[in-house]
């Protein structure tokens, strides 16, 4: 019997020390800003780290008032995506009536959306964030526990072993007959062999325990494999595929959908340091098989973070690494790649301020303190070398902005809009939008000529953006944001010391 | 067997006599045991009851009524034992002494210790079930390591009821008791209870659309005919087993009469069936056709040879209920079935529509396949009926 299971039962569980995730890396909380009708939500969802498990979901309401939020948890895609269970009320808080609390059981692991219907004086209306949920870690007993629970099985073992021996000895005697040697000698044997058998169930139950284990280990997320390799400027990802028996845990490797206009968004960092950071976007060639030219980058290093959506609204991370030789002769950069190259981590904490290589500035409204499982809205400012806001800000892919939470110890990587943490597919789809995904969003990437669809840039009124997010550990993060205004592309950089 | 009588043994029993015996109600039967089969009651019913909560609103808390059903037949085991203990160690009552065994020093009725034990088996199996849910998720199996515990613990205390009622039937029998009547009827009726327990183990075996497979017979096998050698073997009763399966199959048509009368809605999603009441479990199995069958063999085979009557026991078992249940399964799978009765039209809310077609599996057991499965399912019911017959020997003589 293995040592962590001698004692048999166990008194509290502690997380593993480290979680893989899906969409991002280590970030597996949801932190959502959508809207529903007039009312305005931020959504926070803390899916449950086992699948079964229980949810847990925050919303803060503001815009038009509201009396009721309701919330129902259901597949994103497909004939579970029409077959709800009835909607739960959410608490509303006595001390904050802008804020409510519920949870909700995911039963089923894959692609999921939290739906919340909400109601006030302006009617109702609904909305709807996805979750990719997954199985992401098994769960370890304390030590503490294991004595505890284990004590309690000798207690019961023992006990079984006294009630076979009074059984045999006084069992059977007329009331009031005391039982003779011969009769206390059985007793005692019959004991001695009811403790035994019950151990041998224990040594069954531990057997039969080990095949539970690795069945749920089954079901465990595992991302999709991949391998890059270089050839002069040429980038080459190989991605595999995820075979499982399990509902809803396959995963294919050429049902990927355009995700604001990308199949894949790339960003390759420079290690240990990160100094340098592309957001690039490899072409989908066929199945599995993405390539990109890269522009010129200084050598090193670089940690890979593809992020791809599958056509059910599952979104993946999928992590390798590359060694950019000296000397590499780059394509010149395409419109809507964008770099940066911040100092290195060695050199200190970066500020609150962060000045661009073209005299424009980037500016965090950054809070005094953070702490980590703590959901914020982070808002960042570009401001013109005059210290104005720029006359032309645009949209970059889209959106006002794109943010990169990376922790220093590479535990953590989350690709961050201003709607918030979940993939812009998902939410899309989620939200039944799926039309403005020049038609992939149903079909996936199979029988598609193209790979990635111009997103056009807009003009925006606002130099400021604002991303909903939290970090899901303590340390040490490394934030990267970018805003265009007329046709650049800036990237700035902080650093978050995270309680 | 040997042993000796003690004087205080001898003092107990004058004062039985003259003093009006163990504790006892007005028909003559101990209060105790009306609360024991009440406690077994209670969380048999507790179960079917959550077995349907999940079928029909899926999500569960500790105080659902269904649980509440389960923990209180608990606390009422509890207390029983809890009193016999601390009257029988503590108290002054020579006579429930003289009627107790003794374990690490304590001193009650063998049913109490082992009901006792039941119990905290139960709530050990409590945080060990926690830590499942929390290591590999909220329930996806009736069957798991925790429930396993959990539902030994439910089985040790039917068992001490049984053996508690069985104890003070059979000295109501040499005393000459009124009460013996009564007694007997609670005997096979936590008889009854047992075989619900066992048949709930098993329940997810049992699906009408696998009836005509080998597998469902192999599994009964396995948990009744125990029962069944059992309860004809401790007590001489005419009709044990048919008494035992009764009660199992009037307990499970009653559910499917009276559960669907509540409304229920679904909580987890999917939800591909639109259930609106609470859905009862499937029609029982038809074990009243071999109990029935069993009980006539054993009047002239009671006290047969263990090995040639569990093998009579065996083939006996499997053959009669294979005879009934495979041509029944015909039935329940027409739209005959479809009734508030049979209740076939029944489905959990997240039955597929591929699920609404009454069809067996496929492909079916047929030819040797079904030949060497039947078989081993009689070989099987032998192994079980042997296990039975020799428990029930040995619980013949139970006097404490």
């Amino acid at each position: 019997m293995k040592p962590r299971r001698s004692c048999l039962l166990v008194l509290f569980v502690v997380l593993a020390a480290s979680l893989s995730a899906h969409a991002h890396v280590g970030s597996k909380d949801v932190f959502e800003e959508t809207s529903a009708g007039p009312y305005k939500l931020f959504v926070t969802i803390r899916p449950p780290v086992v699948i079964p498990g229980v949810a847990s979901v925050d919303v803060r309401v503001s815009g038009a008032p509201v009396d009721q939020v309701q919330v129902t948890p259901l597949a994103l895609t497909g004939v579970g995506s029409e077959h709800g269970p009835a909607p739960d009320t959410m608490k509303r808080s006595s001390i904050d009536p802008k804020f409510y609390t519920g949870s909700i059981w995911m039963m089923e692991a894959g692609s999921m959306q939290v739906r919340f219907n909400v109601s006030g004086a302006d009617g109702k209306y609904t909305a709807a964030v996805p979750v990719a949920a997954q199985a992401l870690t098994t769960l370890k007993m304390q030590r503490a526990f294991g004595a505890g629970l284990g004590v309690c099985g000798i207690i019961l073992i023992l006990g079984l072993g006294g009630i076979a021996a009074a059984a045999v000895r006084e069992g059977k005697l007329p009331p009031g007959a005391m039982p003779a040697p011969a009769l206390r000698r059985r007793g005692l044997v019959a004991g001695a062999l009811t403790i035994s058998f019950a151990l041998l169930l224990v040594w069954g139950g531990d057997k039969w325990w080990n095949v539970e284990a690795a069945s749920f280990a089954t079901t465990v997320y595992k991302p999709l494999s991949v391998s890059a390799f270089l050839t002069g400027d040429n980038l080459e990802m190989l991605v595999g595929t995820h075979q499982s028996d399990h509902l809803g845990q396959s995963r294919s490797n050429d049902d990927f959908i355009l995700d604001h206009g990308k199949v894949m968004h790339l960003y390759m960092v420079r290690e240990p340091q990160l100094d340098v950071i592309y957001h690039l976007h490899p072409d989908f060639i066929s199945a599995g098989d993405f390539r990109l030219k890269l522009p010129q980058m200084p050598p090193g290093e670089y940690k890979l973070y593809g992020d791809v959506v599958h056509a059910n609204g599952f979104p993946e991370t999928l992590v390798t690494t590359i060694n950019v030789p000296p000397g590499m002769q780059g394509t010149p950069p395409q419109v809507d790649e964008a770099m940066g190259t911040p100092a290195p981590l060695s050199a200190g904490e970066l500020g609150a301020s962060y000045k661009l290589p073209d005299g424009y500035t980037m500016v965090w409204d950054k809070p005094a303190t953070l702490t980590a499982d703590t959901a914020y809205a982070f808002h960042f400012e570009l401001l013109d070398p005059s210290g104005k806001p720029p006359a032309h800000m645009r949209t970059y892919l889209g959106m006002a902005g794109h943010a990169a939470f990376l922790k220093t110890d590479g535990t953590v990587f989350a690709h961050v809009h201003p709607s918030g943490s979940a993939a812009m597919a998902a939410v899309m789809l989620a939200n039944n939008e799926g039309s403005t995904m020049a038609g992939s969003a149903s079909q996936g990437m199979s029988g598609m000529a193209g790979m990635s669809m111009p997103v056009a840039d807009t003009d925006l009124s606002s130099n400021a953006v604002e991303f909903p997010y939290g970090f899901p550990s303590p340390g040490r993060y490394r934030i990267f944001v970018q805003m265009k205004h007329d046709n650049t592309v800036e990237t700035g950089t902080f650093d978050a010391i995270v309680k | 067997m040997a042993h000796a009588v003690s004087p205080a043994g001898s003092v107990a029993r004058a004062r039985e006599q003259s003093s009006g015996k163990e504790p006892a109600s007005d028909t003559g039967v101990p209060w105790y045991l009306w609360c024991g089969v009440l406690s077994s009651t209670l969380i048999e019913i507790g179960g079917i009851w959550d077995y349907s909560w999940h079928r029909s609103i899926g999500r569960d808390t500790f105080w659902t009524p269904a649980h509440m059903a389960i923990q209180s037949g608990g606390l009422i085991a509890a207390g029983i034992c809890a009193y016999l203990l601390i009257l029988t160690t503590f108290g002054g009552s020579e006579t429930a002494k003289a009627a107790a065994v003794q374990v690490f020093g304590l001193r009650a009725p063998l049913g109490a210790f082992l009901a006792a034990w039941g119990g905290l088996t139960m709530v050990t199996s409590v945080p060990f079930d926690n830590w499942w849910h929390a290591a590999y998720g909220l329930d996806v199996k009736i069957v798991s390591p925790p429930h396993a515990l959990l539902i030994f613990g439910v089985h040790c205390v039917a068992f001490g009821i049984l053996l508690l009622i069985l104890s003070s039937l059979h000295r109501a029998v040499e005393a000459g008791s009124p009460a013996v009547k009564t007694m007997e009827r609670l005997y096979l009726y936590a008889g009854g209870v047992i075989v619900m327990s066992q048949m709930f183990l098993i329940i997810q075996y049992l699906g009408n659309g696998s009836l005509h497979l080998s597998r469902p017979y192999r599994v009964m096998g396995a948990v009744v005919p125990v029962i069944f050698a059992l309860l004809s073997q401790a007590h001489p009763s005419k009709w044990a087993a048919t008494a035992a399966a009764s009660i199992y199959t009037a307990y499970y048509i009653a559910a499917i009469l009276i559960l669907p009368l509540f409304p229920a809605q679904p909580k987890l999603g999917p939800v591909f069936y639109p259930v609106t009441h609470m859905v009862p479990s499937n029609f029982p199995m038809l074990l009243i056709a071999p109990a029935i069958v069993l009980d006539l063999l054993y009047r002239r085979m009671r006290d047969e040879k263990p090995w040639i009557l569990a093998l009579v026991t065996g083939v006996v078992f499997t053959g009669v209920l294979v005879a009934f249940e495979w041509p029944f399964a015909d039935f329940l799978m027409s739209r005959w079935a479809e009734n508030r009765f049979f209740g076939t039209m029944y489905y959990d809310f997240s039955a597929h529509p591929s699920d609404l077609a009454h069809v067996f599996a496929s492909p079916p057991d047929t030819g040797l396949q079904l030949a060497a499965g039947l078989v081993k399912a009689a070989a099987i019911s032998s192994i079980s009926a042997l296990a039975g017959i020799y428990s029930g020997r040995w619980m013949r003589g139970v006097r404490r």
